[in-house]
């Protein structure tokens, strides 16, 4: 297994996919999260000065409101880890060296056990540098009492590397199943651009905002960080408010509150960050195990 | 695991893509110190057969092993059984020796052994330029590297010719007869007789998914090198004579002739003579490697009713030689050219009954006897420099590569 490791580390790193595809995440990761603090300092900055919003006891101008700037950012820029993975054994098969590397391995399981876990290196490495752009994106564009403290900012960006790790896998589990290139990426990516957020908006609309959305792929995905982005703000609040002597806020309205911060930040409808997690998880797995399935069968030709 | 033993077993493969038939019941085996030519036209099946072999088809039925296992179970498989099989599989922007280094890390071999093989198929020049800007001939050069890093006991190449130049094809004779030398196996895949001609020990011709003939190449250059057509009074006595004499090589055409394969034309006038046959007529003909090639594998192309020539097979061809049989048996064998029954009936004796039979099948010692090089070189890996003189054999034709 590491020889297969090994030779699968260096098909990535003798070719240039890895960094063609890396600068554009970096980019997008970045000028989301800057874009994005920009407009909710922008938004916040208006609310805090409104004055039935001062009637109340919500310091406004006090809250992380660009943790769901970072959330949003990470889920736009996973697209590219997506693709990254989704060439990972796709591409083999259009380009024939499948032949090779499955002459050269002790089996076709190890073959894709092997891109897995390289694949979730990769995965993790294309997580840290989204996260680091979008930590850029954030720290330009927004005012700094809306940036979130350290803490915060860690759990978002440790839930968005877990995110485009999944993705990463996810891809690669699709690419092995379709097995062309061109009908993996086209297909993932209408899936992850339209079907998925539109789809999810409309199911969420459709049912009175329920959590259907968040049991699909994308949803699931995206609320991953979105729903780690609004338990922050939850919280955050929750300490403002008590602090100034307000009252817990009740369960009702945490709901609520929740699902506005998780349609805010991309995830209408989504679950929680653990069950988020658990559910695209679940996805990833599917789609890896049937990939894996059917190269088991497939003949190369 | 693997025993080690280079040996090559397919038996009774079969493949089906859809409707189409693309191997059916193909059973054969390749010795080490020998190379195996696998010939066939154009769609013939051989590279099904040869993917099936290599684990990267799986068959509708049979199997076949390498060193006495199925592919999946060699362990690490680049170490026993190198193959080029496309000269397609490069990633066009990797390098020729990034691609050796990709696949020498799967085998766990260091990457001097990459450059050592780069270097044996002459691509050293050109180690750092991306494989997708290569020639065709490059890129099978570097297909043929590939095959070399886990320095094989098995060497299975189909078509490995194809877009060599003149120099490359020489150069690929010599070293897969001193590949073959050091006692390990070779199969290769060729749609032209020619092309291998000079190579190969053993052959296996297919057609249209079946076995036509397999057996040592030198057998069947003797076996059909002549014949006479013998237009016999009587021609069942003429037969029997011909087998109390101990000639079997008769068979029966369709114009009322006799032909016979293993007699000169006094010996079947003495006999003939003797045993009081009148005969009209005695003419002998001549057939040369590749027209015999060409009549086995086209043979069952040929439109119904016409009455192609009854090329036998030669004798060692699972119980031809049994005298009892063998007039029966060569009529069926006729029919195979017309109505393509033949390969059934041929190969559904039991396999070991039918391949042990054969004569083919020398002792080990036979081979080793037979191949041992002139000079016993160090290393495999050093065949003689490109003998720019092909071998001194009947028929130099296919030089041009894929001519
Ligand atoms: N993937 C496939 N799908 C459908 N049919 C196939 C496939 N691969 C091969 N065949 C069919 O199987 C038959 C044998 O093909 P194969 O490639 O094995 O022939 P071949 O002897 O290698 O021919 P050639 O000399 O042209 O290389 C052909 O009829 C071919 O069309
Ligand atoms: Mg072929």
């Amino acid at each position: 297994m590491g020889n297969m490791i090994k030779a699968e580390f260096r098909k990535i790193l003798t070719t240039k996919l890895w960094w063609a595809m890396m600068i554009p995440a970096f980019l997008v990761a970045g000028g989301w999260a800057l874009g994005g603090a920009a407009l909710t300092t922008e938004i916040a900055n208006d609310l805090s000065r409104e004055d039935v919003i001062q009637q109340f006891d919500i310091p406004i101008n006090e809250v992380s409101w660009s943790v769901i700037a970072l959330a949003r950012a990470m889920n736009i820029a996973s697209i590219f880890p997506m693709l990254f993975g989704a060439l990972g054994l796709a591409s083999e098969l259009h380009r024939r060296t499948i032949t090779t590397t499955f002459l050269t391995a002790s089996t076709r399981p190890g073959v894709l056990t092997a891109k897995a876990i390289v694949y979730t290196v990769w995965g993790v490495i294309y997580g840290l540098v989204i996260a680091v752009a979008v930590s850029f994106g954030a720290l330009l564009g927004s005012d700094s009492n809306h940036l979130p403290d350290g803490k915060q900012w860690a759990l978002v960006l440790l839930a968005g590397v877990i995110m485009c790790t999944l993705w990463t896998l996810f891809g690669l589990g699709v690419g092995a199943l379709i097995g062309s290139p061109v009908g993996t990426i086209v297909i993932l990516l209408i899936y992850a651009l339209v079907i998925g957020p539109f789809g999810e908006f409309v199911l969420f609309s459709a049912t009175d905002g329920s959590n259907l959305p968040g049991f699909l792929p994308n949803g699931s995905a995206n609320g991953m960080t979105g729903s780690t982005a609004s338990a922050l703000l939850f919280e955050q609040i929750q300490a403002l408010v008590l602090n100034l002597g307000g009252e817990m806020v009740t369960e009702d309205r945490r709901e609520t509150f929740d699902q506005a911060i998780r349609a805010v930040a991309g995830a209408p409808g989504a679950l929680s960050l653990w069950l988020s997690t658990l559910v695209f998880l679940a996805w990833t797995a599917l789609f890896f195990g049937t990939g894996m399935w059917r190269n088991q069968t497939r003949d190369i030709t | 695991m693997q025993d080690g033993s280079g040996r090559i077993v397919v038996q009774n493969l079969t493949k089906n893509f859809g409707q189409v038939a693309a191997v059916q019941n193909l059973s054969f085996h390749v010795e080490p110190g020998s190379v195996t030519g696998f010939l066939g036209p154009n769609g013939a099946g051989k590279t099904t057969t040869l993917r099936m072999l290599l684990g990267l088809v799986r068959p509708t039925a049979g199997h076949s092993t390498i060193n006495g296992q199925p592919f999946e179970r060699l362990g690490n498989p680049g170490r026993v059984v190198g193959a080029v099989l496309e000269a397609q599989g490069f990633h066009p922007t990797r390098s020729a020796l990034n691609h050796l280094r990709v696949y020498a890390a799967a085998m766990g071999l260091p990457d001097q052994r990459a450059h050592e093989v780069i270097q044996l198929v002459g691509l050293a020049g050109a180690a750092h330029r991306a494989a997708g800007g290569f020639s065709l001939g490059m890129k099978q050069r570097l297909a043929l590297a590939t095959a070399l890093l886990g320095d094989p006991q098995v060497l299975v190449l189909d078509e490995p010719a194809n877009g060599l130049d003149p120099e490359g094809i020489a150069w690929l004779r010599t070293f897969l007869r001193t590949f073959a030398a050091s006692g390990r196996t070779v199969l290769i895949s060729s749609h032209l007789l020619a092309e291998v001609e000079q190579t190969i020990d053993q052959v296996v011709i297919i057609s249209r998914g079946q076995t036509v003939f397999y057996g040592m190449l030198d057998d069947l250059r003797r076996s059909q090198q002549s014949r006479v057509l013998v237009q016999p009074a009587d021609a069942s006595a003429f037969v029997a004579a011909l087998q109390a004499a101990g000639i079997n090589g008769i068979q029966p055409m369709p114009d009322g002739r006799v032909a016979v394969t293993d007699a000169t034309i006094q010996q079947i006038g003495d006999v003939a003579a003797k045993a009081g046959v009148a005969t009209y007529g005695m003419q002998e003909e001549k057939v040369d490697l590749e027209q015999l090639f060409f009549r086995l594998t086209s043979g069952q192309y040929t439109a119904p009713g016409y009455a192609a020539p009854g090329y036998a097979p030669p004798p060692q061809h699972g119980g031809y030689a049994l005298p009892a049989e063998a007039y029966q048996q060569q009529q069926y064998q006729q029919q195979q050219y017309q109505q393509q029954q033949y390969q059934q009936q041929q190969y559904q004796q039991p396999p070991q009954q039918a391949y042990q039979q054969q004569a083919y099948q020398p002792p080990p010692q036979d081979y080793a006897q037979q191949y041992q090089p002139p000079v016993q070189e160090s290393s495999p890996y050093q065949p003689p420099a490109p003998d720019p003189t092909p071998a001194p054999q009947q028929d130099n034709t296919g030089q041009g590569g894929n001519a």
